[in-house]
């Protein structure tokens, strides 16, 4: 595109400024790594810099060994697994019915999903509704209300109205019906459109803390996020003080064990996303196209 | 990305065989078609109560509700909690630190993803370009939690490292999260952060689409390249920016009001509390909580939000022909 010139003075700025801003990225991430293994006897209120200060894993020994905290981690796979597979069975089944043309009733389907794009009940109205659903304390008061979104069901029926139609008439003429055309058609096809919402989905339940905090009061069933806002906001550690395996490790501090907690949360999306980029930007781009 | 055909889709299934379509009747083609509408029930049955029934929930704004009572039970008191709100003592802090906020963000992080991608669009080498894109991303996949958890260890007055920074420089150590002076700028800062690589995307795709050929005639015109960035790749990507600038505008009230939870103390609140963290406390977190005000509280919010929407759209399709609708 460019015409080839020499590097002049913007081009050293723009790496220069793009290599600070990178830093900036990285470094907050690396910190924290770094505070993770630090030897909280050698670490005291000293400032971390890149390196940690002493070394020693015990941060990560109490997390990974105490009962409770590993139940947060559970809760979490499991509102994330379900969550996501309960969004994408949903709407892969009312975008389905309405790819047909002259399928009786699509309109009014279509006129009620676009009706709650544009409006909402807002906060508490929705709040008042689950409590009255008696949805409280189970993982439906999570995973339910955010299964169907009226954009995700629209870019699924335009997804799937343009699969080729020759495929599902075959399958037709087999004497397949419409919930096995779906199934072993339409949606071993969808797999790049199912591996974006997936990933995006995923990633929302995982970082949730909002709808956890106002609907799970049982500590039991609460996720990761719930945890380390104990811990990092609240600056409350009795969940990691109670933990009985305390008084056998030594070196650990509450920075240690923030540093770790943190780290163990972020380090199985973060070593996946690079992976998936192709599909986020995909998806971005989805969505620019709706908007 | 431009195969997309709405029009396009096949008719059902039994339209293959003798057409149902002309003889036009519901009822036979349901009979034919039952698996397609047990297909729609669970995602009717989630708008029904999770969209629906929350709207209809909006009329306790005009209620004294009480949850014994009932939606149908509770007293009808029209426009009072509305009434209430607006000599709240509270309302006027409330709807300065939203407004604020909102402008701190349309002025600030709004067009920082705009630079960015810029910036990554003059680089000219590939490899470096994919390292720094992806390092971007990665804020994105980070929970509001952590981003705020982190934001506290930095500037924690005993041991981060941006008061080890000013005590090096012989200052005297700041703690940042109990002023009210520093929330908004690191409520503006943690969310550029953490969105600024992911925003950049789309108008790095809106200049890989700009024809090439722009550009070559502007070489051969002589134009250098920040006169090429001002005159092709500004021009080609504002309907973009035009539109995303509206959809921005029209949220100018949401505030991230969860990451602002994680932020604010009654030490703050001078600055922090906007319209919706007021809302949750009044409404969900406080013991006794009141819903039928903190529900007017929101359809109050969500009016403001409309007429800003409406009004920048006016304005946008004056002054450059590029709106929403």
């Amino acid at each position: 595109m460019w015409v080839e010139h020499k590097a002049n003075a913007f081009d050293i700025f723009n790496y220069a400024i793009l290599v600070v801003m990178s830093a900036c990225f990285l470094y907050p991430v690396v910190m924290t790594l770094a505070l993770s293994l630090s030897d909280a006897d050698k670490l005291g209120n000293a400032t971390v810099g890149i390196w940690p200060i002493g070394y020693s894993l015990n941060a990560y020994r109490l997390l990974l060994s105490d009962d409770r905290i590993l139940r947060f981690y559970l809760n979490t796979i499991n509102y994330a697994g379900t969550g996501t597979l309960i969004m994408l069975i949903s709407t892969s089944m009312m975008a389905y019915p309405l790819t047909f043309r002259d399928f009786r009733g699509g309109k009014l389907v279509s006129i009620l999903l676009v009706i709650s794009l544009f409006f909402s009940g807002g906060l508490v109205p929705t709040y008042l509704v689950v409590l009255r659903l008696g949805l409280v304390d189970t993982m439906w008061a999570l995973v339910l209300p955010p299964a169907i979104s009226a954009f995700n069901v629209m870019i699924f029926r335009t997804f799937f109205a343009n699969i080729p139609s020759s495929l599902r008439e075959s399958a037709s003429i087999d004497g397949a019906g419409h919930f096995t055309v779906l199934w072993r058609i339409i949606m071993p096809l969808s797999k790049p459109l199912f591996a974006t919402f997936a990933l995006y989905t995923a990633v929302m339940f995982w970082n949730d803390f909002f709808w956890s905090l106002i609907f799970l009061r049982d500590q039991d069933k609460q996720p990761i996020q719930l945890f380390l806002r104990r811990i990092l906001v609240l600056l409350d550690f009795r969940d990691v003080e109670n933990s009985t395996i305390l008084e056998v490790i030594q070196n650990i501090s509450s920075r240690t064990v923030k540093g770790a907690a943190v780290i163990i949360t972020i380090a199985p999306i973060l070593c996946v996303y690079p992976f998936l980029q192709k599909y986020f930007t995909k998806g971005m781009m989805i969505g620019a196209i709706k908007a | 990305m431009s195969t997309f055909n709405v029009e396009r889709g096949i008719t059902s299934i039994d339209s293959l065989g003798p057409s149902v379509h002309e003889k036009g009747s519901w009822w036979r083609y349901v009979r034919r078609n039952p698996a397609l509408y047990v297909m729609l029930i669970p995602g009717l049955l989630n708008l029904l109560l999770f969209k629906y029934l929350p709207m209809w929930g909006i009329v306790i704004g005009f209620q004294q509700f009480h949850p014994a009572l009932g939606v149908l039970g509770s007293k009808w008191v029209g426009f009072k909690h509305y009434i209430d709100f607006f000599n709240d003592p509270y309302f006027f802090r409330l709807m300065r630190n939203t407004l604020l906020l909102g402008v701190y963000t349309l002025a600030f992080s709004f067009p920082a993803p705009i630079v960015l991608a810029l910036l990554l669009n003059e680089l000219r080498s590939v490899g470096f370009k994919r390292v720094t894109q992806t390092i971007s991303y990665m804020p994105y996949f980070i929970s509001t939690v952590v981003v705020i958890g982190l934001l506290r260890e930095f500037t924690s007055p005993n041991d981060g490292i941006v008061n080890a920074v000013i005590a090096g420089l012989g200052g005297e150590r700041i703690p940042f999260f109990l002023r009210p002076l520093w929330f908004p700028p690191l409520y503006i800062i943690s969310g550029i952060w953490a969105q600024i690589g992911f925003s950049s995307i789309l108008y790095l795709a809106a200049i890989a689409n700009i024809n090439p050929e722009l550009y070559e005639s502007a070489v051969i015109d002589g134009a250098k390249r920040f006169r090429q960035v001002w005159h092709i790749t500004i021009p080609s990507i504002l309907p973009v920016i035009v539109i995303l600038f509206i959809l921005a505008v029209g949220g100018i009230l949401a505030t991230d009001f969860q990451k602002i939870l994680l932020m604010y103390s009654p030490f703050t609140y001078e600055t922090a509390d906007v319209l919706s963290t007021y809302i949750y406390r009044v409404g969900i977190e406080s013991e006794g909580s009141n819903f039928s005000y903190s529900t007017a509280v929101g359809v109050f919010t969500a009016l403001i939000s409309l007429i800003f929407l409406i009004i920048t759209n006016r304005v946008a399709r004056a002054v450059n022909e590029t709106s929403l609708w």
